[in-house]
């Protein structure tokens, strides 16, 4: 394995605070991601205040990264593993960024919350949203541990997220061809579960970054 | 283009005495490439690329084992006539070496010695296409017969490429050719080992991870007299096989 320590220890320090500006960011996005799903399923309205803030952290991680990337290659022109950990830290802050805006939209959708609602709607889109939290969770495990072997799990996930926002669409349609007491909340839950499956494919495309940074080559099927 | 072998270096091993400098080198040059050599300092890149125009000849507790061969032919035959060895393969030092003459003596010196050149016409001719090809000829055309050390050190580094490329070598080996220069002479220097590739075969031995990258399309890298790795600069600079490599690289080598 590769020697960790550089002879310019304040190069190290860098890349080192960067992968941690990752890792943090990831963690928001994270928190973000359930937030936006409590808001959703359990009506929680503190969460819909707590989502903004996190979002506008989350946008200032991304600016914040960006700084230490545009450094990094003017100051150390990083070369081999360094440049790969500096160009994935460039695509995962932007993809986390995304699905932070997604969850951030998916909440905005439910304002106002409606007062009662069938939690038979809400079932299906519960397990979807479940998934993508652990499909986003699995990721930044494979971050932190640079895990090709999660990073390849984590791909795979992404076929049974896609699975089940098509599944959750349909169960929708079908609960609002008979209920259309909740239609226009309803037609919302449907953009709901289209962002959660975009999101799922924001988190796959981190964990092919992550089998890139690992590895050195894309990852093939 | 081509990817034809133009020097194969096969199991080569260099003693200077008792030391050994080089172990088991063995590694394909390509037509029409540039090849950069990196490693720390006594790693051995220099005195491998002496031993493709036999400078290490000159040193006499030198001793090589294995061969060199260019176009297929063992350069360390004896019967090989080293001077003609040398007239084809050029080479261009890390620091700019005119001799103490005019930039015009400076270029016709080779091609007159060779006996490429015999009329006063011949020469100008050369010493204008030699000049114009090393990117040099207009900076210079209005003050041939000036000395070469007048000129700056970029400029005195692309005198001696034009001697160099004076006798039409096939091969040019460059030992750190821009170290002793600025930012802009080097990139005019690159620049040129760029247009260069495509009529010669171009070895370069360099400190400067990053020159590496703009100018090779091969890179070896040597450690403590052994090549470690060989390959693609884009691979060797992007993801390389060994770990050395990647240390070194990476400025992790300590």
């Amino acid at each position: 394995m590769t020697n960790d320590t550089h002879i310019v220890k304040s190069y190290g320090e860098e890349l080192q605070f960067l992968n941690d500006s990752v890792i943090q960011m990831g963690s928001l996005t994270e928190s973000l991601l359930a937030d936006s799903m409590n808001a959703i399923t359990i009506l929680d309205k503190e969460a819909v205040s707590r989502i903004i803030q996190s979002d506008k952290k989350i946008n200032e991680y991304r600016a914040k990264i960006d700084t230490q990337i545009m450094t990094l290659l003017v100051k150390r022109a990083p070369m081999a593993i360094d440049l790969r950990i500096t160009i994935t830290a460039l695509r995962i802050s932007q993809d986390l960024e995304r699905i932070g805006d997604l969850a951030k939209g998916n909440a905005k959708k439910m304002l106002p919350l409606p007062q009662d609602l069938s939690q038979e709607l809400l079932k299906s889109l519960k397990r979807l949203g479940a998934i993508v939290e652990s499909q986003l969770n699995k990721s930044l495990d494979a971050y932190i541990k640079k895990s090709k072997d999660l990073s390849v799990e984590v791909i795979k996930l992404d076929t049974s997220v896609n699975e089940l926002a098509y599944l959750s669409i349909k169960e929708m349609l079908s609960f609002l061809s008979k209920d259309t007491k909740n239609l226009e909340y309803a037609t919302n839950l449907l953009f709901v579960a289209k962002n959660l499956e975009r999101a799922g494919d924001h988190i796959r495309r981190i964990a092919e970054n992550i089998y890139f940074l690992v590895e050195g080559d894309y990852y093939k099927k | 283009m081509s990817t034809s072998v133009k020097i194969s270096a096969n199991h080569l091993n260099v003693f200077y005495g008792q030391k050994q400098a080089l172990f088991d080198i063995s590694l394909d040059i390509n037509q029409n490439e540039v090849t950069a050599l990196i490693g720390p300092s006594g790693c051995g890149k220099s005195t491998f690329i002496r031993c493709i125009n036999r400078m290490n000849d000159v040193i006499d507790i030198c001793k090589v084992e294995g061969e060199i061969a260019i176009d297929g032919k063992n350069i360390y035959d004896p019967k090989v006539d080293v001077v003609s060895l040398r007239e084809k393969v050029g080479m261009v030092f890390q620091k700019p070496n005119p001799f103490p003459k005019s930039i015009y003596e400076n270029v016709c010196y080779g091609p007159k010695i060779h006996g490429i050149a015999q009329s006063k016409d011949e020469l100008d001719t050369i010493v204008e296409s030699s000049l114009k090809r090393a990117a040099l000829w207009n900076e210079v055309k209005d003050r041939l017969q000036e000395p070469g050390t007048s000129l700056s050190g970029g400029q005195q580094q692309r005198l001696c490429i034009a001697r160099a490329i004076s006798v039409n070598p096939e091969v040019i080996l460059m030992d750190e050719p821009c170290s002793a220069l600025d930012p802009v002479a080097t990139a005019k220097i690159e620049e040129l080992i760029d247009e260069l590739k495509k009529t010669f075969t171009i070895v370069i031995v360099t400190h400067s991870m990053s020159q590496a990258v703009r100018v090779s399309q091969k890179t070896g890298f040597f450690h403590l007299g052994k090549l470690i790795e060989v390959g693609s600069t884009e691979k060797i600079f992007k993801n390389p096989t060994n770990n050395m490599t990647q240390d070194y690289i990476t400025g992790r080598f300590g």
